[in-house]
């Protein structure tokens, strides 16, 4: 197969060599629990140039004649870069040293298109064609290996499952919300009957689609129990109002009530601006800082912060050029976002030129899956998806 | 001679019987009510078969009866109003169809929000869903609805919005790999000019990009509506179609030689959906074993056709909410791409919401039903005493039989049940939660 591929530029300084999975690689166990790792999905598209504003470069001001941040009200985060005027919280952490940004994230084989482009870092795969296994998933499997009793990812929210969390063998289940999750009892015969239904197997072995709906309803029952215990408990921070701070609070509830779970998605939708972007924009870069940032205070507050990392994703970033519309239009890359105690703060990767544009974006300068690797090795101590080396993310 | 792919079935003696006529009516619709399935047994396959396709035509007063909930305006009534024909047995085959075309050109209140567009999207693929490809796909392109969920309302000379262009192209009729980004571009600047105004479809000259295009390979100074017709040519568009019929209609993963062959059939019935589908219905792969049962039911479906099968009386607002807590918020899909579906509809908490749903369905709460009226024991006709209870359940809702294992833990819980009505309640609500009948 011809490799036709534009040549991926990954920081020599940031990347370390791709090695294959050993599990001396595991990092120790930090605060007796096992290190987590939660994945914030921005559904649409984020605008990273006005997120993670290059104030510095004239051209941002030319290509955004409307829509361009005015330097005053950002929050500088070095003399070039500024955080979006909503984006306080996030400001504080990186200060604290407790935010990684990386610049021009993007797929080696870009797509303008959402489901592909999701799919691509959904399965960390922009060759092939889509195969019904996401990165966390692959991590879901490999933890569901070791204790099989524990749910070892679990979506939190009320999407479809995104395809990031299908494993090979293990299923991530959603969470809506801890009442959502719980079974409206019936009477001890009847969950008796229920339980011995959802657990039989045919004796032929070939189950197929049943044999998973009966796994599956078995996972949820066994959740629900567990889920009861932890929903009684409560956090003195207090989050915003919002959809992602209820789900990041239900996640933080999980991690420091022991749920077991190492693998957490959770996303907000709403980024793909094409029209009348700013106020909406803004708000949702508010949803995303106001919630990140009470999540990571919870977790302090309950000192498991030292075994969370939390990364931020969109599957592009958007068209440098505003559109007719006050909006933007898909893109290629855009900034990514590791937060955590026991990440490197600070800004990694090369900085976008936006007098270098490449089809009208911002191209994709360090390959996503460098971030992967970080986070499923030298985090995680599992196997990582690619053999793409890691990006020096964690101290 | 080999035969065709959509040979036509033939029954022999008992191949027409209980599970067969459960499937059809699963298929074709959301499943049986009480009575339904003795009565096709007794009329025979081709007539039921031929009631089946005309069952198309709605209470008049029932359809109408939108026009006085729009002026409430929330989406949650228009979903209930929606639920009462899915529920209702006028039109059982129109309204698969409009749940398939809603799945398929997934339009969500969410952004557009103005439950009359929703509405009037939706009574497109009432109108025309069992009707020519063409003419919906031409309706569609102008809809407000679509024009506001795919930004077409922003698409001006200059500054192109590429959302419906890639959408019709992606999704809607031809699928990745069969055009180019620069289709995709060129599309685009044949939409600009394209918009609303108010609640109706408009066009202003002023915003149109007059330019010459290529397109597909095919140069021109084209507008709107020669996409859409430049798109209805090329060769992957009906088997786009063929591919989303048959995996609703008769199994999630056709053939690719099923899916050509319905596409040929498609194209040489000048593109009519409603003799595709018929041609699908009649045939011996609709019937086989592979296609019974291949399939995991929608929560719209899962509530809709359980509604049905029990002959419950339950507020149509009521199930609308039922299946939003499995996952299916009918006019929220959760994208453009419309509902995954297939295992993606089990998750732990969807399948609680299933359970708890379902077993409050059954009055298994203890007391009765307090959300619906349910005379269990009419819709399994009538069983005398505790011990017929297990197998008239069964009969109804698992018509392809359960083994022994399954059987035995029904007839425990019916024994250890304190009379008939919590016999019913049990099993039922048994029945209702247990994997098997999840398939349909």
């Amino acid at each position: 197969m011809a490799n036709t591929r534009r040549e991926f530029l990954v920081n020599g300084l940031c990347v370390t060599a791709a090695v294959p999975f050993l599990s001396s690689f595991a990092l120790p166990r930090a605060g007796g629990g096992e290190r987590v790792l939660v994945v914030v999905q921005l559904t649409g598209g984020n605008d990273g140039l006005n997120t993670l504003v290059p104030h510095r470069q004239d051209d941002y001001f030319h290509l955004r004649p409307t829509l361009a941040r005015p330097r005053g009200g950002l929050h500088a985060l070095d003399d070039d870069h500024g955080l979006a005027p909503s984006m306080k919280g996030l400001a504080e952490l990186f200060a604290e040293g407790k935010l990684a940004c990386v610049h021009g994230v993007g797929s080696p084989v870009p797509d303008r298109s959402h489901f592909r482009s999701m799919e691509i870092w959904h399965t960390a795969d922009p060759d092939g064609p889509a195969g019904d296994v996401g990165w966390l998933g692959r991590l879901g499997d490999q933890i569901a290996e070791r204790d099989p009793t524990v749910l070892s990812a679990v979506h939190v929210g009320d999407e479809d499952l995104p395809l990031a969390m299908w494993g090979r063998s293990f299923r991530s289940p959603t969470v809506r919300d801890p009442q959502g999750f719980r079974l409206r009892e019936v009477d001890a015969a009847f969950e008796r009957g229920r339980d011995e239904l959802v657990g039989r197997r045919r004796s032929d072995g070939g189950e197929g689609v049943l044999g998973f709906l009966r796994g599956a309803a078995r996972d949820a029952y066994g959740a629900a129990r567990k889920m009861e215990e932890l929903a009684a408990r409560s956090s003195p921070v207090e989050y915003p109002g919002t959809g992602l701070a209820r789900k990041l609070e239900l996640v933080a509830r999980l991690v420091s009530g022991g749920f077991g779970t190492r693998v957490f998605q959770v996303s907000l939708g709403g980024f793909d601006t094409h029209s009348r972007q700013a106020a909406v924009h803004d708000a949702l870069l508010g949803e995303v800082s106001g919630a990140l940032t009470a999540f990571q205070r919870d977790l302090e507050h309950q000192g498991v912060d030292d075994r969370v990392a939390t990364l931020v994703f969109s599957e592009f970033g958007r068209r440098a050029q505003e559109n007719a519309s006050r909006g933007t239009d898909h893109g290629a890359g855009a900034p990514a976002f590791v937060i955590g105690a026991g990440v490197r703060g600070g800004l990694h990767g090369e900085l976008p030129r936006l007098d270098r544009l490449v089809d009208g974006d911002v191209p994709g300068t360090t390959d996503f899956r460098s971030i992967y690797t970080a986070l499923e090795r030298d985090w995680m101590g599992l196997a990582p998806s690619t053999g793409v080396g890691a990006l020096e993310l964690f101290v | 001679m080999r035969r065709g792919v959509f040979e036509s079935w033939r029954p022999k003696g008992g191949d027409w019987d209980r599970a067969a006529a459960t499937h059809l009516f699963r298929r074709a619709g959301f499943g049986p009510r009480p009575g339904e399935v003795e009565r096709a047994l007794a009329d025979g396959f081709e007539t039921t078969l031929e009631r089946v396709l005309a069952n198309t035509a709605h209470d008049r007063r029932l359809r109408r009866g939108a026009h006085a909930l729009l002026a409430a305006g929330d989406v949650e009534t228009l979903q209930g109003w929606w639920v009462s024909l899915l529920v209702d047995d006028g039109a059982q085959l129109t309204e698969r169809m409009c749940l398939l075309w809603h799945d398929h050109f997934a339009t969500s209140d969410a952004k557009v929000d103005d439950v009359r567009l929703m509405h009037r999207q939706n009574e497109i693929f009432r109108e025309l869903g069992l009707g020519d490809f063409r003419a919906m796909l031409h309706a569609l392109a102008k809809d407000p609805a679509m024009l506001v969920w795919l930004d077409g309302n922003a698409n001006k000379t200059g500054s192109p919005n590429e959302n419906f262009a890639r959408e019709i192209m992606e999704l809607f009729c031809l699928g990745i790999g069969n055009y180019t980004e620069r289709d995709v571009q060129e599309a685009a600047r044949a939409f600009t000019g394209w918009g609303t105004a108010g609640r109706s479809f408009e066009y202003h000259a002023e915003n149109h990009d007059a330019g010459g295009k290529e397109i597909f390979g095919r140069r021109g100074n084209f507008g709107g509506e020669d996409v859409v017709e430049l798109v209805l040519a090329h060769e992957a568009c009906p088997r786009h179609v063929a591919q989303k019929l048959l995996e609703e209609l008769v199994h999630p993963e056709p053939t690719g030689e099923e899916v050509q062959s319905l596409a040929r059939f498609l194209v040489s019935s000048d593109w009519e959906i409603g003799r595709a589908v018929e041609h699908v219905l009649r045939s011996a792969l609709f019937f086989s074993p592979r296609a019974r049962r291949s399939r995991i039911a929608g929560p719209v479906e899962i509530s809709v056709s359980t509604v049905r099968a029990l002959g419950a009386r339950v507020a149509p607002v009521r199930v609308a909410r039922t299946a939003e807590e499995g996952g299916q918020s009918l006019f929220r899909p959760p994208s453009v791409k419309g509902w995954d579906g297939g295992p993606s509809w089990i998750q732990a908490s969807s399948w609680i919401a299933r359970h708890n749903a379902l077993a409050a369905l059954a009055g298994a709460h203890g007391g009765g039903s307090d959300e619906a009226e349910v005379d269990l024991r009419a819709a399994f006709g009538g069983p005398e005493s505790v011990g017929e209870v297990p197998g008239a359940v069964t009969e109804h809702l698992l018509p392809d039989g359960v083994d022994g294992g399954y059987f035995d833990v029904l007839e425990r819980t019916a024994r250890a049940a304190g009379g008939m009505d919590e016999a019913l309640s049990l099993v039922t609500a048994l029945v209702l939660t247990s994997p098997e009948y999840h398939l349909i």
